[in-house]
């Protein structure tokens, strides 16, 4: 039962970095290069929730969509200002633009709303539930199918609209999709639009059950990055594999050993998988990227 | 919230304009604290009661100054603070590495650091030029597990502490105080701030069989513990270190969460108890638009305490060394007064809560604990 | 006098930045307040650190994100030494420095075949694992609380103290660095690690083993992370695991990006200009590091190619500069005796196709081979088994009796075996120059190199364009370009991907001219090609492969005739435009 509990906590919690990975690898396949901003639009997104639960005294299932859109106009910003005028450069330009974008956030965050853990609404509402036995929490729960709703919806407007078919053009080859006359600037911002909003919501989710600080990204962006090598690079499943691979490891691993010992053991995992698959677990889906 | 920003960015914009001269006659105290990184709620904390010490009394001014979360910004920021070739005295960070540091400057200056750091190695260097207006962990931690043993009647304690230097510390303390009372901790476990469920941990601290959570991390991973632990049907006591006390701790829990949960500390200025402890309460949620905690009526203590000396003709340097090893001095918190090696605090509380609001009760008070005094 | 500052501000790019550093440093210094003194040494600091960095980040390509782990290293193994009493920097800094170095080299194995982002993230993991050591060892680190009281630096038993004898110790090493930074990345190795890192399998082609240059880089670039955080401890007299924490490596990366990725003068002026940065916001308290974002947010989109990119770009702006005068011609001898190339049952899968499927061939010494076939018939991939590009899954080559199947490409070139590629690999920023100086690997001495490089071009007809960048050049040039690289390391074997392709009716002329004329000087050449006019030309043999086998073999005349030739050449849609896919 103990089990049962810890999988469930685990995979909500998996779901959750997911979306953050998600959004990683999209702008990823996008732009070819690290938005390393992406673990502080998760803060961001969360404490957005925060205030608009001071506004709004619904359940965060209702404040979602805010989030989501709001999210989604600050992914267009970021866009603006961290990619836009580095579109032509080395990758490495971009990332430490959004490294200096991540200090602007979490210290914007610190001045305006104060260091002070936050706690944003419940999906639906607080408590628990006996699954089997084991006592999982209801927001867990909700996380959980939140989460995969998002990721189903990403999904299917990758997958199945004509929108999704110009941004996935995109981001195989935007000299290529230039020639067929795609607007791939246009389509890159919508990347980072989605990739944000799928960050904040992310942010909403997981200010609830495990709170929210200013100084919080950095965790998660290392997270992510580490769930997307894992996965493969510029893979969309393998970042979903490797979300739930690295909260596997913060809840399952760490019920036999110390919590030290199962980190050290995470980055070990990484660094054998790197060392006998050196292209991720589920190798790469471009063949080159810069 | 907003506004109060707005507030204060304008005041800094102007006070950046507005030429410093007319100031130059006021000695400017620097106050050097963590008001960015993960140490900024405590280092707001001292900020905030340092300012209201500091600006009731017109004779001194003072400047803030962020030294983040690194020594060598800390080293840079005193530098800077060191400029200014009147300073008498420095407000130093809570974060001990971060006075570890400073203090040879403190020494080759002659400059008295006055802090909060909790951190039990700081007065154990042998440098004169340190004093501490927290109890330290040699005290808090002595409260600590004296409660767990004597009040709560508790044989097996179960400890999980942070990886960090004030969680370490602390734990060698607790450790320490336990074994002084014949106690064995049944669990032990050391968590990375970073860590978000808690679930695992609990499970392996509860297959031990403790009977009672021993506590020492920090706000947010204090907070986390509590509602895991809550949530899993654990209703054993959890007696937390001093992270539980602060306000905005309590604020992320339910009060039922808090049922059963005690905290060592300092002090705690919204329990009340005194008029004058109601009224600093109050002054504060009305300058800072959020509840004070024990850090900032630490640091609104010493900060008047440096005012007293001040007024006794110990303006700074070696006078004011001099005078604040050798006086006592009666804050709101407690009686301050040094032991020789700068431990200016030995009195500790543990508040408990009720279940029904977030506002704890002082149930117990130690004094006098390190018989420093 | 004029005269000849103008022309040092014009010839070296570094020249401005400089001087720029210089009036920085000496206003920050020229108070002598402490305060500055300390932000002067800690600019020195950084900018060691980002000199190193500069050689694994900037020359070599790679984003380590290890750097802030190996300043780490050097602080704690410095502060661990430091302790004992009469323990001066002269044994702590080369100790730092070594214990550095020692555990990039032990982590350098797995490391470094990895790419990008892969490589980017291993290193990142190295860093935090140690940070989880520093952290969780206790006796050996002192924990979270790190190791306090290191007693102030002495060197031979004097003591340094604080402020101005730090500040010289410093700012001694960083021009040492820098002087020993300009050695090691300047001559032939500028334009060679140009070409490996924009071009790493051209630079493999031409022999030049990246393998080892990456190594080196990552080598020296951990040395001066751990010198440079071992000076950091002797300044603070503590060290505690923030020193591990990511802000030291990002604030490194930063000052490399900032500063410019390659200029020694770029990563001293960004060092002193991201350590003045914060300090200039500090009046607004809580907001500075917002500000300081910000503020390096504008400065990466103002100057993307980092300030000393901005200064050679105002520079050019300034000084339209005459091109430098070309370099005497060198001449370039023919290689030793040529060697006989065999190759038997050669295999290469990909998936589940055969791209070469069992393939034997001798190519006699002095011999010209055409290879003909249509688009996917193992043209190519046979091309890249023999320049070491791919491993074949079966089958053996041997050259000159020497079996070579396993070797690195670069081991291949060295063998005398070069390349040309189907699409041309060559660095855009360089010029054309140095692009063919690059691939002399035997002399690796820039002056002899470029004379050799403009012995070649002329013969190719294409002195005039020497000095041109070659991201500029038309294709066709491009073409002769990459064909002057190969040439550079005298090889007795020529592979041509396809040199006709894109070019000209005259430049085919000539350069089947250059062909004939290198066959007669007694090179082997073996050139796949569409074009059959040009390969009845040069080719005195020709192959025809379908489907990875040979179905053809003999001279031009009686293989252009074979049936299974014929019935493959029709079905071919690249028969009449020549571009292979």
């Amino acid at each position: 039962m103990e089990l049962l509990q810890l999988a469930i906590n685990g995979i909500a919690l998996g779901a959750a970095y997911a979306l953050v990975a998600l959004g990683f690898v999209l702008t990823l396949k996008a732009t070819g290069a690290v938005n390393f901003a992406q673990g502080d639009l998760v803060t961001a997104g969360g404490f957005l929730a925060v205030a608009l639960a001071g506004l709004l005294p619904v359940p965060g299932i209702l404040l979602l969509p805010i989030v989501v859109l709001a999210m989604a106009g600050i992914g267009l910003a970021v866009a603006t200002l961290s990619w836009w005028p580095l579109r032509d450069r080395p990758p490495a330009t971009m990332f430490i633009s959004t490294i200096a974008l991540g200090i602007v956030i979490q210290n914007g965050l610190n001045g305006v709303f104060g260091a002070e853990p936050r706690a944003a609404p419940p999906l639906f509402t607080g408590g628990h539930v006996e699954v089997f036995g084991a006592v999982v929490a209801r927001q867990s729960l909700a996380i959980l199918a939140v989460a995969a709703i998002l990721i189903a919806g990403v999904h299917l407007l990758l997958g199945r609209t004509q929108l999704g078919r110009m941004l996935r053009a995109t981001a195989q080859d935007r000299a290529v999709a230039s020639a067929l006359g795609i607007r791939t600037g246009a389509m890159v911002m919508l990347t980072f639009a989605l990739a944000a909003a799928l960050s904040g919501a992310a942010g909403l989710l997981l200010a609830n059950r495990y709170f929210i600080a200013p100084t919080d990204g950095g965790g998660f962006i290392v997270k992510a990055y580490i769930a997307v090598v894992i996965g493969g690079w510029g893979r969309v499943g393998g970042a979903l594999a490797g979300a739930m691979l690295v909260a596997l490891f913060e809840t399952i691993v760490a019920a036999w050993f110390d919590q030290a010992v199962a980190t050290g053991l995470l980055y070990a995992a990484l660094l054998a998988i790197l060392a006998v698959r050196p292209r991720g677990l589920f190798g790469e889906a471009t063949g080159r990227r810069a | 919230m907003l506004n109060s920003s707005v507030r204060r960015i304008l005041a800094i914009l102007a006070a950046i304009v507005l030429p410093a001269a007319a100031l130059a006659e006021v000695p400017r105290i620097p106050v050097l604290v963590p008001v960015t990184g993960y140490l900024s709620l405590e280092g707001t904390a001292q900020r905030n009661g340092a300012i209201m010490a500091l600006e009731a009394d017109a004779s001194v001014t003072f400047e803030v100054s962020d030294t983040g979360t690194s020594p060598e910004v800390a080293v840079t920021a005193m530098r800077r603070a060191l400029r200014n070739t009147d300073v008498g005295v420095i407000v130093g960070p809570i974060l001990g590495t971060q006075m570890l540091a400073m203090l040879p400057l403190a020494e080759e200056y002659q400059v008295p650091l006055v802090t909060i750091s909790g951190t039990a190695q700081l007065t154990e260097m042998g440098n004169p030029w340190i004093f501490r207006f927290f109890p330290g962990d040699a005290v808090t931690k002595i409260a600590h597990a004296r409660y767990v043993a004597e009040d709560v009647g508790a044989k097996r304690p179960a400890i999980l502490y942070q990886s960090t230097a004030y969680g370490q510390s602390g734990h060698a303390r607790l450790v320490e105080a336990f074994a002084a009372l014949g106690i064995a901790p049944v669990y032990e476990e050391s968590l990375d701030v970073a860590t978000k469920d808690m679930t695992a941990t609990l499970a392996k601290a509860m297959a031990a069989g403790p009977d009672v959570l021993v506590l020492h991390l920090h706000s947010g991973p204090t907070a986390l513990v509590v509602r895991q632990a809550r949530a899993q049907g654990i209703d054993i006591p959890i007696v937390a270190g001093s992270a539980m006390h602060q306000p905005s701790t309590a604020a992320l829990l339910e009060p039922a969460e808090l049922k059963g949960v005690c905290a060592e500390s300092g002090s705690s200025p919204i329990s009340g108890g005194s008029p004058e402890m109601e009224k600093f309460a109050a002054d504060y949620r009305v300058k800072f638009g959020n509840e004070p905690d024990a850090f900032a009526l630490a640091q609104y203590d010493a900060a008047r305490m440096l005012l007293a000396a001040r007024h006794a003709g110990a303006t700074g340097g070696a006078p004011l060394r001099d005078w604040l090893a050798g006086n006592a001095f009666e804050g709101l918190a407690m009686t301050y007064k040094s032991d020789g090696k700068g431990n200016m605090a030995h009195d500790a509380v543990i508040v408990c809560y009720d279940g029904e609001s977030r506002v704890p009760r002082i149930v117990r008070r130690y004094q006098g604990v390190d018989g420093g005094r | 006098m004029s005269g000849r500052l103008t022309r040092w501000l014009a010839r070296d790019i570094n020249a401005p930045v400089f001087v720029l550093a210089l009036v920085l440093a000496l206003w920050t210094v020229s108070s002598g307040d402490p305060y500055g003194l300390r932000l002067m040494t800690l600019a020195g600091i950084y900018a060691l650190a980002t000199i190193g960095y500069q050689f694994v980040f900037g020359h070599a390509g790679a984003l380590s994100l290890a750097q802030g782990c190996f300043f780490g290293i050097g602080a704690y193994v410095a502060g661990m030494l430091a302790l004992n009493p009469g323990v001066g920097v002269e044994t702590t800094l080369p100790a730092a420095t070594l214990a550095a170095t020692v555990l990039a080299a032990l982590v350098a194995l797995p490391v470094l075949r990895l790419h990008s982002h892969y490589f980017a993230l291993a290193t990142l993991g190295i860093g935090q694992a140690v940070l989880l050591l520093a952290v969780n060892w206790v006796s050996v680190t002192g924990g979270a609380n790190g190791i306090a009281g290191v007693p102030s630096a002495s060197l031979l038993g004097i003591p340094l103290g604080r402020g101005w004898p730090m500040l010289l110790l410093v700012w001694t090493l960083v021009a040492a660095a820098a002087l020993a930074a300009r050695r090691l990345t300047g001559g032939w190795a500028g334009p060679a690690l140009t070409l490996m890192r924009e071009q790493p399998q051209a630079a493999e082609a031409a022999g030049i083993d990246i393998g080892r240059l990456r190594l080196g880089g990552f080598l020296l670039s951990a040395g001066f992370a751990g010198l440079a955080g071992a000076l950091q401890l002797h300044t603070i007299r503590v060290v505690s695991p923030e020193v591990l924490e990511f802000p030291v490596m990002v604030s490194v990366l930063t000052i490399a990006v900032v500063g410019g990725r390659t200029s020694v003068a770029g990563a001293i002026l960004g060092a002193v200009l991201l350590v003045h940065l914060p300090e200039w916001f500090r009046p607004l308290q809580e907001y500075y590091l917002l500000a300081y974002g910000v503020a390096l947010m504008l400065c990466v989109a103002i100057a993307p190619s980092g300030l000393a990119g901005a200064a050679l770009s105002l520079r050019r702006r300034l000084w339209t500069e005459p091109s430098p005068p070309l370099p005497a011609p060198m001449p370039v001898p023919v290689a030793a005796a040529p060697a006989c190339l065999e190759v038997h049952g050669l295999t290469r899968h990909f998936g589940g196709v055969a791209a070469v499927d069992g393939i034997d061939l001798v190519v006699t010494p002095g011999e010209a081979l055409g290879i003909v076939g249509a688009n996917g018939s193992g043209k190519s991939t046979l091309l890249n088994l023999i320049a070491g590009a791919e491993r074949p899954d079966a089958g053996s080559i041997a050259w000159g009796g020497r079996r070579v199947h396993r070797l690195s490409p670069d081991r291949i070139a060295r063998a005398g075996i070069a390349r040309t590629f189907q699409a041309i690999k060559l660095a855009d920023g360089l010029s054309a120059l140095d692009n063919v100086a690059a691939g002399d690997w035997r002399g690796r001495d820039l002056t002899r190199a470029r004379g050799a490089a403009t012995a070649l071009l002329a013969r190719l007809g294409i002195a005039d364009i020497a000095w041109q960048p070659c991201g500029e050049l038309p294709p066709g040039i491009r073409r002769h370009v990459e064909i002057a690289r190969a040439l550079i390391a005298r090889p007795s074997l020529l592979l041509l991907d396809e040199p006709a392709a894109g070019l000209g009716a005259a430049e085919r002329e000539t350069l089947g001219s250059l062909l004939m004329d290198l066959h007669g000087d007694g090179m082997t050449l073996i050139v796949v090609e569409h074009d059959l006019d040009f390969l009845r030309r040069v080719a005195g043999r020709l192959v025809c492969l379908s489907g990875g086998r040979i179905v053809a073999d003999g001279t031009p005349d009686t293989v252009v005739r074979h049936p299974a030739v014929v019935a493959s050449w029709l079905g071919s849609p690249g028969a009449a435009g020549g571009a292979d896919g």
